[in-house]
């Protein structure tokens, strides 16, 4: 090892991070050692923080700083709406939008036999006792349009279905402002299929 | 459809060649292990971006090399069309035109590729899973859409065998609700891949009718018919394939379970060849077997010419010689003009005298080729 140890250690740190190889490693932590040393404190905290003070709602499982978190505690959002999503970057994703003023649940994952997560390994149970609360009339599920969210949504719909609660899956095809002649086939024929009457 | 030009590096035993191909017809001459077929495998990973005989790709790459090049100039119905595939051992890439196309369904497309080899005999005598292969293959270069649903077909059996397996094994719970969905999403999947399979066939048995008949002066009819593992059959609209291939997983509950794993479905079906009514997998000849297979492969020609309106480029390794002059005469007939041809032989004795003379000659020698009049 030609590093002197901390910063070969730093180097190790970095590149356990998605999307950073080695080479991106040893560029970041020279940069670190050319920071002063209060911005590389206030960093070293920030990221202390992260970890330590976040947690997981208790009610719809976005991380947070407070429980129940902000969006939760939101008297101005509707509690009858649920959107149900994956991931809680896509709790960040469908807020940048700010179209949807209900509430939200995070899965935190999807089924999926393959990686031996179930329907109890995710927070299914979980929002099944969720959903027994009167207020919550209507479930939009969001999860992403591939086969293991699709799964997850048609297992969660199977569930909810029969309490009569009104329960919606995202729509998917065209993207918007894009060009008819530049979508490929299968986006094409999906669009078809989903299509609206006018 | 024209490849104009060729390129290999460091392709199987193939250090660094570049050919020309003017001319429609070019026929390959080499003694055995020279290196003819890695030169007709080159052509078609060019057109298909993956080997026919193998699916390692790191086979493809020459020895203790650390990548492989495969690279053509071609004219096709849009114009003139660089393509491009790449081995190394962190994977393959393709490019079009210069552009790397980070899904394969992008580029496969660009050239066509119908390829008639000594295996292909086992399209009529081998297993079911080569007859499957020959149909997601073909009909994968001309419906993308196929792909896309037969690669969510095998996504979702995926999950839903291990489900089965986890199950057996206590793994995982016995959630029936679950196993319904994971039902449900292999039967809309299923039912696209049958549906057109069926639709596929109707039209490939209506080319390779008349064509067989041809060859054979009248004598033979020949008929291809899917046997679907489910009840369903091609007169039924993708709505009552679903219904039937439903009710079939309904009824077979019990015995998936028992033997953990997916019990039908488009993974189970085969093909048959009929010949005036009869199973030529049992009952043909060896030389009905090869007029067969060969009736199919030119049905292809035609079939893919109907669906993107250029012929796809003929590969025919090691068969030529394989078929009598009548057989000959009626390939050439097939191809004439229009199909650019590639044929790989050990001696130009066995091949019919007017195919030679429309005919540009390679002479391959371990790993060099060379161009004789």
């Amino acid at each position: 090892m030609q590093y002197p140890q901390p910063i070969s250690k730093l180097i190790e740190g970095f590149t356990k991070l998605p999307g950073i190889g080695p080479k991106t490693a040893a560029r970041l932590a020279f940069y670190i050692l050319d920071m002063n040393e209060d911005d590389v404190m206030d960093f070293a905290k920030a990221l202390m923080n992260a970890k330590r003070e976040l947690t997981y709602c208790s009610v719809c499982h976005h991380i947070t700083d407070t429980d129940p978190c902000r969006i939760c505690q939101d008297k101005d959002r509707d509690p009858s709406v649920i959107c149900v999503v994956q991931d809680s970057k896509d709790v960040i994703a469908m807020e940048k939008m700010k179209e949807f003023g209900g509430k939200y649940h995070v899965l935190h994952g999807a089924i999926s036999p393959v990686d031996g997560v179930g329907p109890e390994d995710i927070y299914v149970p979980d929002l099944i006792k969720r959903l027994q609360d009167e207020t919550i009339q209507e479930l939009i599920i969001a999860t992403n349009p591939n086969i293991e969210g699709e799964a997850t949504a048609m297992y969660i719909s199977r569930l909810v279905k029969p309490t009569g609660m009104k329960v919606s899956r995202i729509a998917h095809g065209l993207p918007v402002g894009g060009d008819l002649e530049y979508a490929d086939e299968v986006t094409l024929s999906k669009a078809i299929e989903g299509r609206r009457q006018l | 459809m024209h490849i104009n030009e060729l390129h290999l590096k460091d392709y199987r035993n193939y250090e660094d060649l570049h050919l020309f191909f003017e001319n429609r017809i070019n026929v390959i001459i080499g003694e055995n292990a020279q290196g003819k077929t890695n030169m007709m495998e080159a052509i078609y990973v060019l057109g298909m971006a993956r080997s026919h005989r193998t699916p390692r790709d790191k086979e493809l790459i020459r020895w203790e090399q650390p990548f492989s090049r495969v690279e053509g100039q071609l004219t096709n119905r849009h114009g003139p069309a660089k393509m491009e595939v790449i081995f190394s051992k962190q994977g393959k890439k393709v490019k079009l035109n210069g552009l790397e196309k980070k899904r394969l369904t992008d580029y496969i497309g660009a050239c066509t590729i119908v390829m008639f080899a000594p295996e292909d005999l086992a399209l009529v005598k081998g297993s079911p899973q080569i007859r499957r292969r020959f149909l997601d293959m073909e009909m994968g270069q001309i419906y993308t859409v196929y792909l896309y649903y037969l690669s969510q077909y095998h996504k979702i059996l995926k999950q839903r065998n291990q489900w089965l397996k986890d199950v057996a094994q206590n793994k995982t719970a016995k959630n029936e609700a679950f196993f319904e969905v994971m039902t449900d999403q292999l039967v809309e999947a299923g039912a696209e891949v049958i549906q057109k399979r069926f639709a596929f066939l109707q039209k490939l048995e209506n080319w390779a009718q008349p064509i067989h008949e041809n060859i054979t002066q009248g004598t033979e009819t020949l008929a291809i018919d899917y046997v679907p593992s489910a009840p369903v059959d091609a007169s039924m609209s993708t709505d009552e394939i679903k219904t039937a291939l439903k009710a079939e997983y309904v009824r077979l509950f019990e015995q998936e379970i028992r033997r953990a794993t997916t019990v039908l479905g488009p993974h189970r079906d085969d093909l048959k060849f009929l010949v005036n009514g009869h199973d030529i997998q049992v009952y043909g000849s060896q030389g009905q077997q090869r007029t067969t297979a060969l009736s199919v492969k030119l049905a292809e020609i035609e079939l893919i010419y109907e669906k993107t309106g250029e012929y796809p480029i003929l590969l025919l390794d090691d068969v030529l010689s394989e078929l009598d002059d009548s057989r000959q005469t009626h390939l050439l007939d097939t191809i004439q003009g229009k199909v650019q041809t590639f044929v790989t032989t050990t001696n130009v004795g066995g091949i019919h005298h007017e195919m030679l003379e429309k005919a540009t000659m390679f002479h391959v020698t371990g790993g060099s080729i060379d161009q004789t009049d």
